[in-house]
């Protein structure tokens, strides 16, 4: 089981989520963060927040019935009502279905509504994958960071040692974040600010 | 100490709202400011850490109430084990519901929790603001924990918990406000996302939040005012 749980989480998976920053793009852009005790911080407040309530969807969707589904979509929504980051979400929900109807053939893919959050697909991922609602957390609260992370190295050109290690000690409160029961609903309206400043530029490289 | 407040507001003989149920116990005493309008003053210093305050609104259709309150609260702690404060709104709206009480600041080593949670019917209005101040002046921040949650027809518009202080996880440098403001508006006041600088408004459905942060609440609350004013009808 626990090499579908690799998979699931590997940035290798071919499911879109190299396009996106996490909203680190922007965070560099306002200044927020431009060295590696900065980017920890970015991560750690994206991982409370973001990556909190996506590992809390990801595990519920885990093994959820088609209402379930319906229901958690909409707790999602209201979870982020940022329109730029519904749509990175979405998106990003989009591209793990393609990939995940290839990789775990399962009839729960036809239950997750159209154009799933991503935390959503996550969990339909792991389940479709003989995972548990733990599993599908885990996975969420990793890609949390691991994706705008790996941004971040790219825009700043950062040693790729020191991202590495930054994002390694972050285990324990990626472990944390993943044991969280129910669907919290925490918000940061910065990275609502930074999601929408970063939708309307035309000079981007990341999607979000 | 223990409060309970419970309102409903009606509508009466010629539309005019009447309220049917004032009761108030605790902390705070109601008086009725306005046709339709509560304040809400405070009888006991605070709220301490372990204080609850549970205040129930119910506007029924055709109804409108505007609940206010006269002085900006003070958050302080508890003394001995560091319970917080919390204040839990539950609001059934079938008419139309303006809540702005005065800023909330929270003292240093002082934690409170803030919960809304609305339940509008199909014609249900609701604005709702907070305003918050980490820390008096001089004295470090205290810890405040603010959710909101919107449903209408059982289905979730809004569910947010904003965690500021600290001790909140995703309160970091370089961006941890001392000042914090925030108004949802649901109705029919249909708005497109708005940025400032750490100011920012989202649409929701027949609504808007909007929120904005900084060190000094009232450029804060400027802020936040840039963004939630009345548009102007454009010719």
């Amino acid at each position: 089981m626990t090499a579908a749980l690799l998979t699931l989480a590997d940035s290798r998976l071919p499911a879109g989520g190299h396009t996106h920053s996490g909203g680190v793009e922007q965070a560099i852009a306002a200044g927020v963060v431009h060295d590696p005790a900065t980017l920890s911080a970015f991560l750690r407040r994206r991982l409370h927040t973001s990556g909190a309530v996506a590992a809390g969807l990801a595990a519920a969707a885990c093994g959820a019935d088609p209402t379930t589904l319906v229901r958690l979509d909409q707790e999602a929504d209201a979870r982020t009502p940022s329109p730029a980051l519904r749509a990175a979400s979405r998106q990003q929900g989009r591209g793990l279905v393609r990939v995940g109807r290839r990789a775990w053939p399962s009839p729960a893919w036809d239950d997750l509504p159209e154009r799933p959050h991503h935390a959503l697909a996550l969990g339909v991922a792991a389940h479709a994958g003989g995972l548990l609602p733990r599993d599908a957390a885990a996975a969420a609260a990793y890609l949390s960071v691991s994706g705008p992370a790996t941004a971040a190295q790219r825009l700043l050109a950062m040693d790729p040692l020191a991202v590495a290690a930054l994002t390694a000690r972050l285990a324990a409160e990626i472990d944390a974040v993943a044991a969280v029961d129910g669907v919290p609903a925490a918000a940061d309206p910065l990275l609502d600010l930074l999601a929408e400043v970063h939708a309307a530029r035309k000079d981007r490289f990341f999607a979000s | 100490m223990r409060t309970l407040v419970e309102v409903v507001a009606r509508r009466g003989p010629g539309g005019h709202t009447v309220l049917p149920v004032v009761r108030a116990g605790g902390q705070y005493a109601v008086r009725r400011t306005g046709p339709a309008t509560l304040h809400l003053v405070a009888t006991a210093f605070g709220p301490l850490g372990g204080d609850e305050v549970a205040v129930r609104l119910v506007v029924e259709e055709g109804a409108r109430l505007c609940v206010r309150s006269v002085a900006a609260a003070v958050a302080l702690p508890s003394r001995g084990a560091a319970r917080p404060s919390v204040q839990r709104i539950e609001a059934t709206v079938a008419g139309v519901l303006d809540l702005a009480p005065e800023p909330t600041v929270v003292a240093a080593r002082t934690r409170h929790v803030a919960e809304l949670e609305a339940e509008l019917g199909p014609d249900g209005v609701l604005t709702a603001a907070d305003q918050v101040l980490l820390g008096r002046r001089g004295e470090e921040p205290g810890r405040w924990t603010g959710t909101t949650r919107v449903v209408r027809g059982g289905r979730p518009l809004l569910h947010t918990t904003v965690d500021l202080g600290p001790g909140a996880p995703a309160w970091l440098p370089p961006v941890g406000p001392r000042a914090y403001a925030s108004t949802v508006h649901v109705g029919s006041d249909d708005r497109p996302v708005a940025t400032g600088a750490d100011a920012v408004r989202l649409p929701l459905p027949g609504g808007w939040t909007a929120t904005a942060w900084g060190a000094e609440l009232h450029r804060v609350t400027g802020a936040l005012a840039t963004l939630t004013a009345p548009e102007r009808e454009t010719a």
